[in-house]
């Protein structure tokens, strides 16, 4: 009850329409079925009781939640040395000229070649274990992490950097009081962007050689004729980025307090 | 704490902080071209100690460019600034400015804010603690220690921005248009309290501005400056009683005078 109570209007309407949205999309998905009768358009009762079933029996040699652990431990390698290099690389790119005019060019080059584009050279240098995963995960984050912390650290307020060179700091804290904790906002919606970006490389590396994995759900559904593991392995995939990000986003709320305006 | 300035000021009231000698700037009129075109021209002015000297005049050409100049944040074509004396060559705490836009840094709280100066120089905490409750008790902020700027208004972030600049301890206090971005009602309700902050905590005060009213009302002394390029045009000594009023005839008589001598072109 409490709750409930503490919830205001505007979110329990929210709440409201996401429900009616989502029974309106089984409704309609329930009617097509109906009217087309196919074979491989399983209708939602069926993709249902199979997303229940592969909670308890395993499909290969995980149950469901073991698939999505051993795609999240994947993302979480990547994502992780991604994060470290990506951000300490575009903070030095925004404050220091001769960093950027160094890696600048090289990384707006590399940005647009999609993840995918390394899967063979990926396997071509990796091979076919951990490793290409992790890398392919690794590029597909890197981009983002270190183009939002480039953008932060460019983006500091000069007067604020005089500021605290009128107040006595040094150029070493200017950086650390000054610059670091200006671009804390900026670097947060890289985290947001790096993790979509992570949680989709890895599907695509699991895709095409693995034997575990949510992307390996789909493809096994594929090869086995099993139509409703393939959506059920779809949909595990939309919640699992669903809750992933939600809980950045509640995370930053808490870490960036200063920045958001707080009712 | 403020007693021991105060008596110190009795006696010193003619030493000299700030000295601008022909100061002239300079800027190009845009990256390919060596035109140039003239925003501060020869400017040369002492200020006392514990003097509030306001720069004054229309438009927005030199004005802040002068400030940033004495700050160290901006150097002269031409000519040279002293501070007690010692050539001013880049930015520095014995200098406090007070910004038209704040400039507040947003991650920090009220008290962390005002502390940051003591805090980057490496004091000892247990200094500037005390020192810093001081100050935000003095511009009226006590029970907000704790609160991030984005929940203060405007007057209330001026005020933060005020006591940073004190808590740090400066020779001179450089206000650039602290009020320049408040609506007219804060406006007037900052100026007084600027007033009896100053009364209470006298320091060298050059202070920016516009604003006719806000001069007088603010000033021991008001240096009218001519616009484009910003140069001296006259000097007005204020001698009016503290707290002052802005319907006093002998307040108005100053700023008729005044008026008069700007013969607004603009």
């Amino acid at each position: 009850m409490k709750v409930i109570r503490k919830l205001n209007n505007e979110k329990l309407e929210n709440i409201v329409w996401g429900i009616i949205s989502f029974t309106a999309i089984i409704i309609f998905w329930q009617i097509i079925v109906t009217l087309i009768k196919a074979e491989n358009f399983p209708p939602p009762t069926k993709v249902f009781s199979e997303f229940l079933k592969d909670f308890i029996s395993p499909i290969g040699k995980y149950t469901l939640l073991g698939h999505i652990g051993w795609s999240l431990s994947r993302v979480l390698v990547g994502y992780c040395a991604a994060a470290v290099l990506g951000i300490s690389i575009g903070l030095f790119m925004g404050w220091s000229k001769f960093f950027r005019a160094l890696f600048k060019p090289v990384f707006d080059l590399l940005r647009p070649i999609p993840p995918i584009a390394w899967i063979p050279l990926s396997i071509l240098w990796f091979g076919i274990g951990e490793k290409p995963k992790y890398f392919l995960i690794f590029i597909g984050a890197f981009t983002a992490f270190t183009l939002n912390a480039y953008l932060g650290a460019v983006k500091v307020d000069k007067q604020l950097i005089g500021a605290a060179k009128m107040l006595g700091a040094t150029d070493k804290q200017v950086f650390r009081k000054v610059v670091l904790p200006s671009t804390v906002p900026q670097i947060f919606s890289g985290f947001q962007v790096a993790l979509s970006n992570a949680w989709m490389a890895v599907l695509g590396a699991e895709m095409i050689r693995s034997s575990e994995g949510a992307g390996w759900i789909i493809i096994m559904g594929m090869e086995s004729g099993n139509t409703p593991q393939m959506i059920v392995g779809m949909i595990s995939i939309g919640i699992t980025g669903f809750i992933l990000a939600t809980s950045m986003r509640v995370l930053e709320r808490r870490l960036v307090a200063w920045n958001v305006r707080g009712k | 704490m403020e007693c021991k300035r105060e008596i110190a000021a009795a006696d010193k009231q003619e030493k000299i902080i700030i000295t601008c000698d022909k100061v002239s700037k300079e800027f190009s009129i845009n990256d390919k071209s060596t035109d140039t075109f003239k925003v501060i021209e020869n400017i040369s002015l002492e200020v006392h100690e514990n003097e509030f000297l306001v720069l004054f005049g229309p438009g927005q050409c030199g004005k802040t460019t002068m400030l940033n100049i004495i700050a160290g944040l901006d150097s002269p074509t031409t000519g040279k600034v002293f501070e007690s004396g010692k050539l001013i060559e880049g930015p520095g705490p014995s200098r406090g400015v007070v910004y038209q836009t704040i400039a507040l840094f947003p991650w920090l709280t009220v008290m962390g804010n005002v502390e940051f100066g003591p805090k980057a120089r490496g004091f000892a905490q247990k200094d500037y603690r005390q020192k810093a409750r001081y100050f935000i008790d003095l511009v009226g902020l006590s029970g907000f220690e704790n609160t991030f700027p984005v929940r203060l208004s405007g007057g209330m972030k001026q005020r933060v921005g005020i006591a940073r600049a004190y808590c740090n301890d400066p020779l001179v206090l450089l206000m650039d248009e602290p009020f320049g971005h408040l609506d007219a009602q804060t406006r007037y309700m900052m100026q007084e309290e600027l007033g009896k902050i100053w009364q209470k905590e006298k320091r060298t005060v050059i202070f920016v501005t516009n604003n006719i009213e806000e001069a007088i009302y603010l000033a021991d002394r008001i240096v009218l400056l001519d616009d484009c390029p910003t140069k001296i045009k006259e000097e007005y000594k204020i001698d009016l009683p503290r707290p002052r009023s802005l319907i006093d005839p002998e307040f108005l008589k100053i700023r008729k005078e005044i008026s008069q001598a700007m013969d607004i072109d603009i």
